[in-house]
């Protein structure tokens, strides 16, 4: 290993050592407070090291990782994505729970796995990044062990996960039978050549795998029940960066494949995506969880996301890769609002207990409004520029029913986020729940109106974000 | 070893088929067992004789035994024996028996009619694999200690506080 | 060994795979489930080793490995999670330890 290729390692590196930094800290001296500032400068540092590697790309660092601007670029969102969600974890592990520490051990784990996944050109590192996330996930999802609900989506959530990761692996297997090679560039040039009947099926169950990850329809039953159980900061992680990663990993490898052998591989997440943008929606009307209706949101925002993804060439990564800037902005804010109004014991998620919230902290129901207008895609908010460079993307690729499909689908979609917004302006009925909330956490309050300031500052001025992704991201094929 | 790899994978088969049967969960696990060591000997008939070893240590003499423990934590064995047998009705099976003699019949399909897969002549033994293990596959190594070191953390956390 | 095709091997890995995916449907225990979702795996590890033979790769056995340590580390967290299920629930039946809204 040259010194060159260790440079250009640097985040994962930092991020590993930040992992064994905490554990070790959580082991000699039991304190909450210690562990979230090592956790901060760990992601910290992480981050100022993307430049670092920066300098080294691009970079095939043996057959497992290829380094480059994309990779690094993404891996920041899932730093950034980190961060943010640490800060809520303290608030709301805070007001509870027992032994906290090792949730910020699994939280940097899981972004470890996070970074391998978006940098992995090579079956074997696709595998075990997507593992080191979920089985950090598992706990993550179950912190509340003496919770019920925690337990269960926990448990739902590993049997899925590995039922999928097997069918995973099968896909992997049938290819590597075909091809003889397990880096990515060699399915790509197999799948070039004409395809075989079973590296076609490979890739069918590869797509299983990832459409489990992704929370696409038909994959997407977990969803609901995992974002009800966990903790509220594990939510809104699960919800960025496990599905941001995957993401990321399945537009550099899908879109190299030519469009010829692209037939079935396109009327495949065709279908997906119109199921999900659909499904999503609709499913999400009849809900009266707050955590289940974002949970169904997401569902839908995976689907547009396809739309762009399918619409490909440089217009499509760009949309991707800004919508999933916004759509890590918006997740992180929303689950934010529900964590702060959380405990372990008792966590917000009804209807109910948002109502009459911009009476008992208005600056609070003020965030949730931006972020809900960001995810319905209402100007002047993030949402609504990465929904117009998808439209761009699709009208460039000619994708008209898909983006029919897209435009119905918001349409439904504001019903309900509208919903949310009009519950929290509506006075309560009872005088005690009028109250002014008073005492919020420090750390996640100021994360949340940075975000909403994120939220609002890309929706009126995108430009530098552009600037940024099409210097490091839009140089794929 | 023809017979050996037919043998053995015949007993896969029929052992992993009978685990579905079981209503005892100890039952199941030694069908299981003996599901993974069968495996294990294909793969020596295969000529991957660290692997055969690795299945047999690991997996069969690891993973399976943290099951048993379980079991005997839980004290499945006489509660599961009343209550898995009300679910083996014909109702319950016949979908699931459909899909799979459905996939089954699919990938045997796809198999046959791919034509020219010969196996290479010679076993890859320990040596080539631990090659391999530190040449390409490096970060593939530290990424698994990090894989177990979140199962670790996370085992340890749920773990945690005696169950009363 | 030059004899066995690699068909058969690959069917094998596919008939147990399978089996694993019925056994999950049918079962509505946990526990039988977990065991089932380590059969998969192992079927998966099984039609990688097949592949590595057809090729004289050491890479598909390098994956068994990996696949092999993945399984300890879920099998670990799965068998935490059975016993709180156990001890909240008071049972392992998939449809009776259901609390949130399917």
């Amino acid at each position: 290993m040259t010194s060159a290729e260790i440079m250009s390692l640097l985040p994962l590196l930092v991020l590993a050592g930040a992992a064994v930094v905490v554990m070790l800290a959580a082991a000699f001296f039991r304190s909450h407070r210690l562990s979230l500032t090592l956790t901060l400068v760990g992601l910290v540092a992480a981050f100022a090291s993307l430049p670092l590697a920066f300098a080294y790309t691009p970079r095939q660092v043996t057959p497992m990782l290829l380094i480059d601007g994309y990779a690094l670029f993404y891996m920041g969102l899932l730093f950034a994505a980190s961060f943010v969600v640490a800060l809520l974890a303290y608030g709301y592990l805070e007001k509870g729970e027992a032994n906290p520490e090792e949730l910020y051990i699994l939280l940097l784990l899981s972004t470890v796995g996070g970074a391998v996944l978006v940098a992995s050109s090579h079956f074997a590192s696709f595998f075990l990044g997507l593992e080191t996330l979920s089985v950090s996930l598992y706990a993550m999802i179950a912190y509340n062990r003496t919770e019920r609900r925690a337990i269960e989506a926990g448990i739902k959530y590993l049997i899925l996960a590995g039922v999928t990761a097997a069918f995973l692996l099968f896909g992997m297997a049938l290819i590597y039978t075909d091809t003889g090679t397990l880096a990515f560039s060699g399915v790509v040039a197999a799948a070039a050549v004409r395809p075989s009947l079973m590296v076609m099926v490979g890739l069918g169950m590869l797509i299983v795998g990832v459409g489990f990850k992704l929370g696409v329809v038909p994959f997407h039953m977990w969803t609901p029940d995992v974002y009800q159980g966990a903790p509220a900061p594990v939510t809104g992680l699960v919800a960025s960066m496990s599905k941001g990663a995957m993401f990321a990993l399945v537009l550099r490898y899908f879109t190299p494949i030519p469009p010829l052998e692209r037939q079935g591989l396109f009327l495949v997440f065709t279908t997906i995506a119109v199921l999900s943008m659909v499904g999503g929606n609709v499913l999400a009307l009849i809900q009266d969880n707050v955590k289940r209706i974002l949970a169904y949101s997401s569902i839908a925002h995976l689907g547009y996301l396809l739309v762009a993804f399918l619409a490909s060439g440089p217009a499509g990564q760009l949309a991707v890769a800004f919508y999933l800037v916004a759509y890590f902005a918006t997740t992180l804010s929303a689950f934010g609002v529900v964590t702060i109004l959380s405990t372990p014991d008792h966590e917000a998620e009804r209807l109910e207990d948002y109502r009459g919230l911009f009476f008992r902290n208005p600056r609070l129901a003020v965030i949730f409004t931006i972020t809900l207008f960001s995810l319905a895609g209402i100007p002047p908010t993030a949402g609504l520029i990465g929904k117009i460079f998808i439209a761009a993307a699709g009208v460039q690729a000619s994708l008209w029913f898909l983006l029919i499909v897209l435009v119905l689908a918001s349409v439904i979609g504001v019903f309900y986020y509208m919903r949310i917004v009009i519950t929290m302006f509506r006075r309560p009925e009872t005088e005690a729940a009028q109250q002014a909330l008073t005492g919020l956490p420090r750390g996640a309050s100021v994360a949340l109106a940075a975000l909403s300031v994120i939220l609002v500052g890309l929706g009126v001025y995108p430009v530098p974000v552009m600037t940024i992704i099409e210097n490091m991201v839009a140089r794929l094929v | 070893m023809i017979v050996a790899f037919y043998v053995a994978a015949g007993v896969a088969v029929l052992s992993t088929f009978l685990v579905i049967l079981q209503t005892n969960a100890i039952h199941a696990l030694l069908y299981t067992i003996l599901s993974l060591l069968s495996v294990a000997i294909v793969f020596f008939s295969l000529g991957a004789p660290l692997v055969a070893a690795l299945e047999v240590i690991v997996y069969a003499g690891a993973i399976m035994v943290l099951f048993v423990f379980v079991v005997m934590v839980l004290n499945l064995s006489p509660e599961t024996e009343g209550v898995d047998r009300a679910w083996l009705q014909p109702r319950t099976w016949t979908g699931p028996v459909i899909l799979t003699l459905i996939l089954i019949g699919e990938l045997v399909y796809i198999l046959m009619t791919r034509a020219g897969l010969t196996l290479e002549g010679a076993a890859i033994g320990p040596k080539q694999v631990s090659l391999a293990l530190y040449g390409p596959y490096l970060l593939g190594v530290e990424l698994a200690s990090i894989l177990l070191l979140a199962g670790l953390v996370g085992a340890y956390h749920l773990g945690r506080d005696a169950l009363d | 060994m030059a004899e066995i095709p690699t068909q058969y091997g690959i069917i094998l890995a596919a008939i147990l795979f399978s089996l694993g995916i019925a056994g999950i449907l049918i079962r509505r225990n946990i526990f039988f489930i977990l065991i089932f979702v380590e059969v998969m795996l192992n079927a998966a590890g099984l039609a990688f080793v097949v592949a590595a033979a057809r090729w004289g790769q050491a890479d598909g056995q390098v994956m068994f490995i990996f696949i092999l340590a993945t399984a300890a580390a879920e099998v670990a967290i799965g068998l935490g999670l059975l016993l709180r299920l156990h001890h909240l629930f008071k049972t392992l039946n998939v449809d009776q330890a259901s609390d949130l809204r399917g």
